[in-house]
């Protein structure tokens, strides 16, 4: 039974704008110490970028050469997530495989860094991991294992959302912030679009834009220009469980090096290029038969497997980057932007991160939320394992019972 | 490329849009064009490259502007969410998974129906028409969640289940499982190798049964034997709520979930396992 006690009620009323992985946990975390939430999704929930990641579950070792402190943060909050919501999570480790020399070489530096960054990698000989992984390149070199794991992006965001429902959030999808109001250099609120096209104004006290790859569409309302790089990448799923384990390249990151298995599927990414906007990308014939090259790499006849699907979507890059490879030599690290230094006191946007650091991102929110209302509230969303996803459902259809959510007719009854 | 009429419903009558899409394009990757060319021209923002990373080419409308797509819902776009199901051309499926390719093809026009060819409009253009699912929870154009038809999954189902294990040795020792205990949920306790169930709840069973009876559907039924399967303490409970008037024996064997299941779940074979050990504890 999830029903954690809220310390204390305050009267503020805070508007989260995204209902992806960062702003779901964001709402959950601010319900939890005891704010009003309303949380506006334009489309479906985690209908952006977090449903189409990849879905692996970053023990942080991918990060440990490059950026050491997103890579601890990584290692820290996948444990997290392994306790309050082990249900969204096939938990089963991952391994590091060098098929070439100059990746095998690779291999100590690696190890130290995770070691450094809290990650406990450690070196396997080359046939144990082919014994508990047959599927890989039988010319492995050295590898080493790692806590990695898979997530259900989808069920890993709905448990935030069903437990900021539970504990009052107003979650609102298919309804869009199409403007905000501020009122001596202070945000007032907002006029917000139904699913239904009908437009009304709202109030709120602070507005934190949780929008991802979106930011800058959400940021234009208030006329501020947010330093945000929509940078797309693609992935392909094959039918059949190739491994249990995640399966990635013993090399600094790069295009198409890392496979997670999901469910029945295995599935091959990334790449990583830019788009001035991050809707309606999809994936290009050439990316598609450039990751099925990676995968035979990786998994020889991964590419003979049963195609099964290609998507891409847009991670929100931090910064603003004038090439890919200006894309790739950005942080995968989050920051808190408070725009009251630009004439928007009250509104804040949280950009970059990635979907394992999702809890981690929205504490940083909420925090500066806290800080801004001079409340003291400590972050406790580490404590409580979360409901089900499926009890969002039944809060919706609750909502949707009191007419705040669209229609709510039942559908008809036969096809 | 493909000429395609997209009817899709919106309210009391139907949005029709046109465009041309390859043929391997699914459903899902055409709502999400033409959506992202609307709210483009709708911001006044539309530039003639596009995005950077391969979008399908725009539509040729002829220079009329883009219409606004209804309202959908998606997510991962890989058959894996569930949340994607709409009615297409009369059969539930999942958008993101149905092509256009499929869709020329002769095809059932509803569950266990006979394939026919599909319909087309004077100019030979492809129609494919939208609906939202039956039995759901209508939001918006055919954006409905399918909320009835998963609220009898037991609470105490777990999501997770072992992995087929194909002889390979076991997973590695592992220093991290003291510091994140294992799921208890369903008996997996030892540190195995673990996957998710492969229903992926989208409702697409239930909106195809037509049990006309209060019935708590084939996506609970399924659960509730996978859960009597993995874990024996459980079976009782189960086995309990399989009984119930809206359990097992309001299922009237038309197979039509089986028939839709994108995830081959065969879901009226479990409603069967059910009944046969129903059957078996009885004597």
């Amino acid at each position: 039974m999830f029903d954690p006690p809220i310390l204390s009620r305050h009267d503020a009323r805070i508007c989260v704008v995204g209902g992806g992985g960062s702003g779901a946990a964001l709402a959950y975390d601010l319900a939890l110490r005891g704010f009003s939430v309303l949380l506006l999704e334009k489309g479906e929930f985690t209908s952006g970028t977090t449903g189409r990641h990849h879905g692996q579950l970053h023990s942080g070792a991918r990060y440990a050469v490059g950026d050491r402190e997103i890579a601890r943060e990584c290692m820290e909050e996948t444990l997290v997530l392994r306790r309050i919501v082990p249900q969204a999570i096939e938990y089963n480790g991952g391994i590091f495989a060098a098929i070439r020399d100059d990746e095998a070489d690779y291999a100590p530096a690696f190890v130290s860094a995770c070691l450094e960054a809290g990650i406990p990698a450690r070196e396997i000989p080359a046939a144990e991991a082919r014994a508990r992984e047959p599927a890989l390149n039988p010319a492995l070199k050295r590898s080493v294992w790692v806590p990695d794991g898979t997530i259900d992006a989808y069920r890993l965001a709905a448990s935030f959302l069903s437990a900021a429902a539970a504990l009052g959030a107003e979650m609102r999808a298919f309804t869009e912030l199409v403007g905000v109001e501020t009122s001596g250099g202070r945000i007032q609120g907002g006029t917000i679009r139904d699913p239904c096209g009908r437009e009304e104004r709202v109030s709120f006290d602070c507005l934190v834009s949780a929008a991802g790859a979106w930011a800058g569409e959400v940021g234009a309302l208030a006329g501020l220009d947010i330093p945000i790089t929509p940078a797309p990448g693609t992935m392909v799923a094959v039918r059949g469980r190739i491994s249990d384990m995640v399966l990635s390249r013993l090399a600094p990151p790069g295009d198409g090096d890392i496979l997670v298995p999901q469910r029945g599927l295995s599935i091959i990414g990334s790449t990583q290029t830019r788009a001035d906007s991050p809707e309606g990308i999809l994936p290009t014939k050439a990316e598609i038969e450039f990751l099925f090259r990676r995968a035979d790499e990786l998994v020889p006849g991964f590419s003979a497997a049963p195609f099964h699907a290609a998507w891409a979507a847009a991670r929100p890059l931090a910064g603003r980057a004038a090439s890919d490879a200006e894309g790739r030599a950005i942080s995968r690290d989050f920051a808190v932007l408070d725009h009251g230094t630009e004439g928007v006191s009250g509104m804040f946007t949280l950009i970059g991160g990635k979907a394992t650091v999702l809890r981690a991102m929205a504490r940083k929110a909420a925090d500066a939320v806290c800080a801004h209302l001079g409340i003291r509230e400590p972050c406790r969303t580490a404590d409580f394992p979360l409901p089900s996803w499926r009890s969002l459902d039944a809060f919706q259809a609750r909502m949707a019972g009191r007419g705040t959510a669209g229609s709510g007719g039942r559908t008809g009854g036969t096809a | 490329m493909i000429e395609v009429i997209l009817r899709i419903r919106d309210g009391g009558g139907y949005a029709e849009l046109t465009g041309r899409f390859p043929e391997d394009s699914t459903v899902l990757d055409a709502l999400e064009t033409l959506r992202a060319r609307a709210e483009a021209e709708a911001r006044g923002a539309v530039s003639g490259s596009g995005p950077a990373s391969g979008a399908i080419p725009a539509p040729d409308r002829g220079g009329a502007p883009a219409a606004r797509v209804p309202h959908y819902r998606h997510s991962c776009h890989h058959g894996s969410c569930g949340t994607c199901g709409a009615v297409i051309n009369g059969l539930p499926s999942l958008m993101c998974l149905t092509r256009f390719s499929e869709l020329s093809a002769p095809r059932p026009r509803e569950p266990g129906g006979p394939a026919r060819e599909p319909e087309r409009d004077p100019r030979g253009a492809l129609v494919v028409t939208l609906d939202p699912l039956p039995k759901g929870t209508l939001i918006a154009g055919i954006a409905a969640r399918p909320t009835a038809a998963l609220e009898a999954i037991p609470e105490e189902y777990s999501y997770l289940r072992p992995s087929e294990d194909a002889g390979r040795a076991p997973l590695p020792a592992d220093p991290t499982r003291d510091a994140a205990p294992r799921e208890t949920k369903g008996g997996l306790t030892s540190p195995g190798r673990v996957r998710f169930e492969a229903c992926i709840e989208c409702g697409l069973c239930s909106a195809s049964c037509p049990v006309a009876v209060p019935f708590m559907g084939p996506a609970a039924l399924a659960a509730v034997n996978r859960q009597r399967e993995k874990n024996p303490d459980s079976a009782d409970r189960m086995l309990e709520q399989a009984a119930r008037p809206d359990g097992a024996p309001a299922c009237e064997r038309h197979l039509h979930c089986s028939r839709v299941c994108p995830q081959a779940v065969y879901p009226g074979k479990h409603i069967q396992l059910l009944r046969n050990a129903l059957a078996g504890r009885a004597q």
